[in-house]
């Protein structure tokens, strides 16, 4: 059972209780985590008063420790706080001293943790059973409804680029079409005039994806920059592996290659005559 | 004497080309009054293109001066100038230069509406002026569907959309066959006979023969001058 | 203007690259429409959500948010007492959300708990069968999944276990209902599990009867002008509880899904560029083939007005008609990429994240339609400034 436990720092209350340290030895500590010790101007040995509602903040504790959080992209954009207590601590504070949410189970080396659970599963009545791993996997849900909503995302700005590249190299192709049909008439055969447009339709792919490469990374480190600050956490939103930047070039090679080709191939394919407007 | 419809007086005209100057024109006069039918001839690079052009308002002397019926051309502003193209010249070009989107009436239209006619008034005579050059059975025709002759024929049609007070051409033959070059030339005796005033700009011999002054040029100057 | 247009024409001159562009810009204004459809729908869809039942003000423990954590309100009865007593109020009713475990044959399925007033709920639509009565401590209701789950429907018996005993294996706290109902609940999401019964009997069953424990109070005000302050004054009079209106929370839900709208702001604005930057090139290429056309109609008197006029002509048919293909294919995408988000695991069935407004949709269409269009400037520069004769003498060579 989670709660809703109101800290308040005495700083914000306007007064300060300053607790001998013999006292505080008898106080119960409390890790805050940073973001919360810094809203509060909380430090180590500070004196803490909570409760578990906003009206009834009668115990004490004493911050024995700032920690920082590990980045867990489920909270993020919960913005809450959190606070740790020893068990017994918090379980006083909540008037339930032998009640607990949960048990973390460890196994000893080579036990599988599947057939583990299915045990305690059958045998604890009333209790439910999960793998880490089964956790995990449903906790990250929602980064999968994400991945898929990116993928989704890249799919269509891949189709509405495929076709702007076709109709740029077509548009490109197209305004040489005279200088394609003086070649023609001077003997240059059609299959040099496609493989030199092939080439160039290539180089123009391939300079592109050195470019858009570095474009990508710059907004990855901007991406990551602006979230990290805006979340305040040290969390990776923007990840540009080298298998997505080969995966990247590739495509973007081919889709270059497939437009120039389908271009140059619509030059070759027109008659002279016609490329130089006379039919 | 009766005013000249289109005077040109000491027209020079230099442009840069590769780093060098061009003397295109070198003090040029020219009278044309009206009713008449002038040929001017030469080799290339003598300045005939860029002479018609000046006359026609279509580019600006570097030096000397153009009227129209006592009105200078350079005194005009570029809205003014185009206004005078639309109504008071008429211009075939080598190359025809139609619409190929539009038929060979829309073409012949397409002055017309931008003079602001209305188009029922527009399209009779545009229709009109098609059958005047011996195309009333393509009206409808796209331009892509005519043949060369035929497309001149249809831009001779344009040229005389608004009454114009002169026409100029410009090779307007160059592109054509002999048979259909001849056609060409009958048009032209016709729209002289009916009055019209020409300015011809052609290596064709056939069509410098048919014009009653032939004014040579050579190296940017005429050769032989009429007062 | 001529009448003619030939500009608008010319894009028949060469089919397949008209058809090319048409569908470059379509896929951009689909984009663009997606994204207004993202940035705005999600405070639309949610705001419409919590208001479907017409409750616009919402009272939690403090420091929390409707069915956000397990926390839970003390002495809901007076709290409801007191609001039902406010003349600004036209309705209050508690709501206790709570774990619980149904029999289905020889084993327990778990299911979601709701305690509410049949009177002041905001929760449920029936769909079948009947409401609860206010003193129906025997009548539950079941969502649509748990009545086909458990084979049970109006007028049938179903056992509901409030609590487990690990110690005995048998159950601590369990009673046998009677189903009054199906209903739709409003916030659940798709396949949950759901039961509702009157909030004492919930209590009950949760064991938070004791203290008279509820997850949240809805409230309906009497004038939809005056929630925000009401929603001040409940908040000097309850200072202990977290008052949020509808608007509250869609700034929080806000927040929460800031991403997205940061998102549909960048692609949208990204799709815009795109479709300029084609418009723009496409433009300028075809001007520049067409350049000795062009001056020829300047030569024979057509105005520099005219050209501009017709190649910006060009440009907002080649925008619109691109916008048009793009609208009915942005909204198929919108449905493909909404199934994709509404995957949210924990999202209310309800909710959708691409919702089309007619107001922002007609301002980006204009957008589109306006920016597409002015794409045209630079080529139609172009083509009125170009010189003529020196145009002519290149041509001619």
């Amino acid at each position: 059972m989670r709660i809703a436990i109101a800290v308040r720092g005495l700083a914000a209350l306007g007064w300060t209780l300053c607790v001998a340290g013999f006292a505080s030895a008898q106080l119960p500590g409390i890790a805050v985590e940073r973001g919360l010790a810094a809203d509060l101007g909380l430090g180590i040995g500070d004196t803490v008063r909570f409760g578990t509602a906003p009206d009834s903040l009668r115990r004490l504790a004493v911050v024995s420790a700032i920690y920082q959080p590990r980045p867990d992209p489920a909270e993020i954009s919960k913005r809450q706080r959190h606070v740790r207590m020893h068990l017994p601590d918090l379980a006083a504070a909540l008037g339930a001293p032998d009640r607990v949410d949960r048990f973390g189970v460890g196994l000893r080396p080579g036990l599988a943790a599947e057939s583990a659970a299915a045990v305690l599963r059958s045998n604890a009545f009333g209790y439910q059973v999960h793998s880490t791993r089964a956790i995990a996997s449903e906790s990250s849900q929602t980064f999968l409804v994400i991945s898929r909503f990116h993928r989704a995302i890249a799919i269509i700005t891949i189709v509405a680029g495929a076709v702007f590249l076709l109709c740029i190299m077509l548009l490109k192709v197209e305004e040489r079409r005279l200088d394609a049909a003086v070649m023609r008439f001077i003997g240059v055969r059609r299959r040099t005039m496609f493989g030199a447009l092939l080439l160039e339709a290539a180089l123009v792919a391939v300079v592109g994806s050195v470019v858009g490469t570095g474009m990508a990374l710059m907004a990855g480190a901007a991406t990551n920059a602006y979230y990290r600050r805006f979340f305040d956490t040290a969390l990776t939103f923007s990840h540009i592996t080298p298998r997505i930047v080969i995966f990247s070039v590739a495509l973007s090679l081919g889709l270059g290659l497939v437009a120039g080709s389908l271009a140059a191939w619509r030059l070759v394919r027109t008659r002279p005559m016609v490329l130089w407007g006379r039919q | 004497m009766t005013p000249p419809l289109l005077q040109a007086a000491d027209l020079r005209k230099d442009y840069p080309m590769n780093g060098e100057t061009v003397h295109a024109l070198r003090g040029v006069s020219l009278r044309i009054d009206p009713g008449e039918y002038v040929a001017i001839v030469g080799p290339s690079g003598s300045g005939k293109s860029t002479l018609l052009q000046l006359l026609g308002g279509i580019d600006t002397p570097s030096g000397g001066t153009v009227e129209l019926q006592g009105t200078r051309l350079d005194a005009l502003s570029d809205g003014d100038l185009t206004r005078l193209r639309l109504t008071r010249f008429g211009f075939v070009f080598q190359r025809f230069h139609l619409l190929p989107v539009l038929t060979a009436r829309e073409n012949v239209e397409l002055p017309m509406a931008e003079a602001g006619m209305p188009r029922g008034e527009r399209r009779a005579r545009a229709r009109e002026l098609l059958a005047y050059v011996g195309l009333e059975g393509r009206t409808d025709y796209r331009i892509t569907q005519l043949s060369g002759g035929e497309m001149q024929r249809v831009a001779i049609a344009r040229a005389l959309a608004n009454r114009p007070a002169v026409l100029l051409a410009d090779e307007p033959t160059g592109e054509l066959d002999m048979t259909t070059g001849r056609q060409i030339l009958h048009l032209f005796r016709r729209l002289h006979a009916d009055g019209a005033t020409l300015v011809v700009v052609t290596h064709d011999e056939r069509l410098a023969a048919e014009a009653g002054r032939v004014v040579h040029m050579l190296d940017g100057a005429i050769l032989d001058r009429c007062s | 203007m001529t009448g003619i247009g030939w500009g608008v024409r010319s894009l028949g001159r060469h089919p397949l690259r008209t058809a090319l562009s048409l569908a470059g810009i379509a896929v951009a204004a689909a984009m663009l429409l997606d994204m207004v459809m993202l940035s705005g729908g999600l405070e639309k869809s949610f705001g419409d959500l919590l208001l479907a039942r017409g409750y616009q003000i919402r009272l939690t423990p403090r420091g929390t948010l409707p069915f956000d954590t397990e926390a839970t309100l003390d002495g809901a009865s007076r709290v409801v007492a007191a609001l039902r007593r406010d003349p600004a109020i036209e309705a209050a009713g508690a709501v206790l959300g709570t774990a619980l475990y149904g029999r289905s044959a020889d084993s327990l399925v778990g299911l979601f708990g709701y305690g509410v007033d049949p009177t002041a709920q905001g929760l449920y639509q029936v769909t079948s069968g009947a409401d609860l009565t206010p003193g129906d401590t025997a009548g539950v209701l079941l969502a649509g999944p748990v009545a086909r789950l458990l084979g049970v429907g109006p007028g049938d018996s179903v056992t509901l276990i409030g609590r487990l005993d690990p110690q005995v294996a048998m159950a601590a706290v369990g009673r046998r209902f009677v189903v009054r109902g199906v209903v739709h609940w409003l916030y659940d999401h798709r396949g949950q599990l759901s039961v509702g019964a009157v909030l004492p009997v919930m209590q009950r069953l949760a064991r938070a009867d004791a203290a008279d424990r509820a997850s949240l109070v809805v409230i309906k005000a009497r004038d939809d002008g005056a929630v925000g302050s009401l929603a001040a004054r409940l908040r000097r009079e309850f200072p202990e509880l977290e008052v949020s209106s509808v608007a509250d929370l869609v700034a929080h839900f806000k927040l929460r899904l800031v991403y997205f709208r940061q998102l549909s702001y960048i692609l949208g604005s990204m799709s815009l560029i795109v479709a300029v930057l084609l418009i723009a090139t496409l433009l300028t290429i075809t001007v520049h083939e067409r350049l000795g056309e062009i001056v020829t109609l300047r030569a024979i008197g057509v105005s520099r007005g005219t050209v501009i006029r017709q190649v910006l002509a060009e440009g907002a048919a080649l925008t619109g008609a691109g916008g048009a293909i793009g609208i009915g294919l942005g909204l198929l995408t919108a449905r493909y990429l909404d199934a994709i988000l509404t995957g949210f695991p924990g999202l209310p069935a309800a909710f959708s994240f691409f919702v089309p407004r007619a107001g922002t949709l007609g301002t980006a269409a204009a957008v589109l339609f306006l920016t597409g269009s002015l794409a045209g400037l630079y080529p139609a520069w172009l083509a009125a400034r170009s010189p003529i004769a020196e145009t002519l003498r290149a041509e001619a060579t």
